[in-house]
């Protein structure tokens, strides 16, 4: 790594906004060395984004509002950019938003990353912002009141629930496609399931000439709960839960976020544990989803292999945790338990198995005829429009942009660990597939590179102080991408804001563009390559806009579909 | 095709018998929360810790009584409960099998008496949490017999003892004037 060795890498970047903007910046704070937050006036963000964005190689993380009325009589606004220039560094832009007119100049129309961050505080915290082209409600349904906007401090117990405001759906699935165009919703909404979302996607015969989604059916207000009903060492135990495969890198996270703003050193032990739980989860994680892309395109043995093979990672999981998925190991200061002798001699075994079987099931898929037929130039996502959206993992990764938490922002034990920020260039599902395939391979060598590094020590400090009103940011690369977390601590043992942003919210807007101009049959393959919180993405609408038709499908029949590529749905 | 058959015929049966014969376990597991009442001294340690609020505990003290309530249905087994229990009553076990045919099943209750203020005469705290913090006094190193003259403050509720600690203040301090 070629990490410039000054104090504050982000510096750089401070007096590139101060030499451009000077008079706008209002001030400057430091919550650790890569880290700085610069409070600007209003009317000059959208430049000052702008410029990191696209001038000082800045990616967008998330956008974290806040109802700071309580503290100094504004709302306030976090873009959070992680910059990846020559130096690495997040720089966080702060605006203040009058309490009286709670408007501000949206940054979309310049940086469209920024589109959902800026959509969420509109439903949120009824910011908003004057200039966004996309009107609609991303977060709160249809039947919501007007007025209620969940997040702001006096609106609203955790346990409100408001009466239904209207009877119809009002949402507009937005396609740029011409009058000729057809419509497919796909699949049934199923309230029943864990994660519904509702797809649109305008056709022409076969061919997706453009695509529309809306999710957030099952928000479940995790941010309010944590920062009402939670203290902040019971929100690690919550943040397990944002995940039902990724949530260890979520409570790493959020810990680390805690332990940042109280400036909490953790002993080195502790850092190498949470390292080997991190890779512990991108193995069954990068598998499950290896294993889904065989099962879409017909190879149901292969699904199989691969899901055989992954209970020895979850078997890895268990032994170190003492359980499957839910680690409950973190706390604010450090770990729960230890790794000891007995465990570490299982799980090296554990890691030479996997090794072996999983090198030969990634050559059979590999050379499987059908699998490279039904990936190879299909879901392509452009470099440039990857560059407009800041998505992340392996998604970005194989569009050509390296980028990868851990080697850019190294956190934990990563810093000296063997890990390596694979990219290609296809820009396909198959190499997303490939790059999946070969993490997996790094993660193997983390853990037995961790296992043997680990050095002795405590692995939890107590008997800090809780500093109210103190912000920071944590952030991890979860298996699907950067996962960052902002928290502000309060002053009653609890969180005045806690902001979360998976790694999916930042792969789901650059969706569109890669299902536009693929077949039907490839939807379910496309979504399934982003790897999205996905399992019951229930619904499509198939529209075809030259019948001016529109066809309602289970999703399973459009899976089948993309398996079979028989008996198509559209006829 | 044949290095996957190979695979196949190499890896055989990867299920297993489960539920015909016990599902392989690991010692780390964190399984059902298995409580003993007899240890329990219901000092409420354990209902703070509780992210998941599946303990609680409610005071009655017309009726001299407090009542421990685990509802396994909210259980999130974090093992948070076992940590700070003092006398290591609740222990998580390696039992995943929590299913019930009734939800009323899924809850394990125990009522604790309440001991009166000796003085004040009303209920301030359970009547085992009193035993407790005797016997830990005997436990590290005090003589029996002390540890039970002790007993009557420890039986006297925290506002009366305020009270009483005042008043032997105040008469102190009248004294001390009184002489030259």
């Amino acid at each position: 790594m070629s990490e410039v060795a000054t104090a504050k890498p982000g510096q750089a970047y401070v007096d590139a906004v101060r030499q451009s903007f000077g008079a706008a910046v209002q001030e400057e704070s430091w919550q650790a060395d890569n880290q700085v937050t610069l409070t600007v006036d209003l009317n000059s963000l959208p430049d000052i984004v702008e410029a990191l964005y696209y001038h000082h190689d800045g990616w967008l993380s998330t956008i974290a509002a806040n109802d700071e009325r309580k503290l100094n009589g504004h709302y306030a606004l976090y873009y959070i950019l992680s910059m990846e220039g020559a130096t690495k560094s997040y720089v966080v832009i702060r605006g203040l938003v009058p309490a009286n007119r709670p408007e501000f100049p949206s940054v979309t129309p310049r940086v469209p990353a920024t589109v959902w961050g800026e959509r969420e505080a509109r439903d949120m915290f009824g910011l908003q912002p004057v200039g966004l082209p996309d009107e609609r409600r991303l977060v709160l349904p249809d039947d919501w009141p007007d007025d209620l906007y969940p997040l702001r401090k006096d609106t609203m117990d955790y346990r409100t629930r408001p009466p239904i405001a209207a009877d119809t759906e009002t949402y507009k699935f937005i396609s740029t496609a011409g009058g000729g165009s057809a419509e497919v919703p796909l699949g049934p909404l199923h309230i029943t399931s864990d994660e519904p979302g509702h797809f649109r996607l305008f056709v022409e015969g076969e061919e997706i000439v453009d695509a529309d989604y809306r999710l957030f059916y099952i928000h479940r207000g995790m941010e309010k709960l944590a920062e009402t009903r939670m203290g902040y060492n019971e929100v690690p135990f919550l943040v397990d839960r944002i995940c039902g495969i990724c949530g260890f890198t979520h409570s790493v996270a959020y810990v680390s976020s805690v332990e940042t703003a109280l400036k909490i050193q953790i002993p080195e032990r502790v850092h190498f544990i949470r390292t080997i739980l991190l890779e512990v989860e991108r193995l069954h994680s990068h598998l499950l989803n290896i294993g889904l892309a065989c099962h879409f395109v017909g190879f149901d043995t292969g699904f199989m292999q691969f899901f055989r093979v992954r209970e020895k990672a979850m078997t890895m999981a268990e032994l170190l945790t003492g359980a499957r998925k839910t680690y409950a190991m973190n706390l604010v200061g450090g770990v729960r338990r230890d790794i000891l002798k007995a465990e570490r001699i299982r799980t090296l075994e554990l890691i030479r198995e996997l090794r072996k079987e999983v090198t030969a099931l990634l050559d059979i898929l590999v050379s499987t005829p059908n699998m490279l037929a039904r990936t190879k130039n299909v879901g392509r996502l452009e470099p440039q429009v990857a560059r407009d959206y800041s998505p992340v993992g392996p998604v970005i990764r194989a569009s050509g942009h390296a980028r990868d938490t851990r080697v850019d922002h190294p956190y934990c034990a990563y810093k000296g660990a063997p890990v390596r920020t694979h990219t290609r260039e296809g820009c396909d599902v198959f190499s997303r597939v490939i790059i999946r395939g070969e993490e997996f391979h790094d993660s193997l060598a983390i853990i037995e590179y961790c296992l043997d590094q680990m050095p002795e020590g405590p692995i939890l400090v107590e008997g800090f102080t809780y500093t109210p009103h103190r912000f920071a940011l944590g952030y991890t690369e979860a298996p699907r991408g950067e996962d960052v977390h902002w928290t502000m601590l309060s002053d009653n043992q609890k969180l005045y804001r806690w902001r979360c942003r998976a790694p999916t919210y930042a792969n789901w807007p650059p969706l569109r563009y890669m299902l536009r101009g693929n077949t039907v049959a490839d939807a379910p393959l496309i979504v399934g390559s982003i790897d999205p919180c996905y399992s019951c993405t229930d619904r499509v609408t198939l529209v075809d806009v030259r019948k001016r038709t529109s066809k309602t499908l289970p999703y399973n029949e459009i899976e089948r579909y993309c398996r079979d590529r028989t008996g198509s749905p559209l006829k | 095709m044949l290095k996957l058959l190979q695979e196949l015929f190499r890896a055989g049966d990867a299920t297993v018998k489960y539920p015909f014969a016990p599902a392989p376990s690991n010692p780390n597991f964190r399984g059902k929360p298995e409580y003993n009442p007899k240890r329990c001294i219901a000092c409420a340690a354990c209902t703070i810790a509780c992210p998941a609020n599946a303990l609680t505990m409610t005071t009655e003290p017309a009726a001299g009584k407090r009542t421990w309530m685990l509802d396994y249905g909210q259980c999130i087994f974090c093992a948070r409960c076992e940590e700070v229990c003092p006398t290591g009553a609740i222990v998580l076990s390696k039992d995943v099998e929590l299913a019930v045919r009734n939800r009323a099943d899924l809850m394990v209750t125990a009522d604790f008496t309440l001991r009166n203020c000796g003085s004040c005469k009303t209920p301030f705290a359970p009547d085992k949490e009193v035993g407790y913090v005797i016997a830990l006094l005997i436990r590290s190193g005090l003589p029996a017999d002390q540890a039970e003259r002790r007993r009557e403050l420890f039986e006297t509720c925290p506002d009366c003892r305020r009270h009483a600690e005042v008043m032997r203040r105040v008469e102190n301090a009248r004294l001390m004037e009184v002489r030259p």
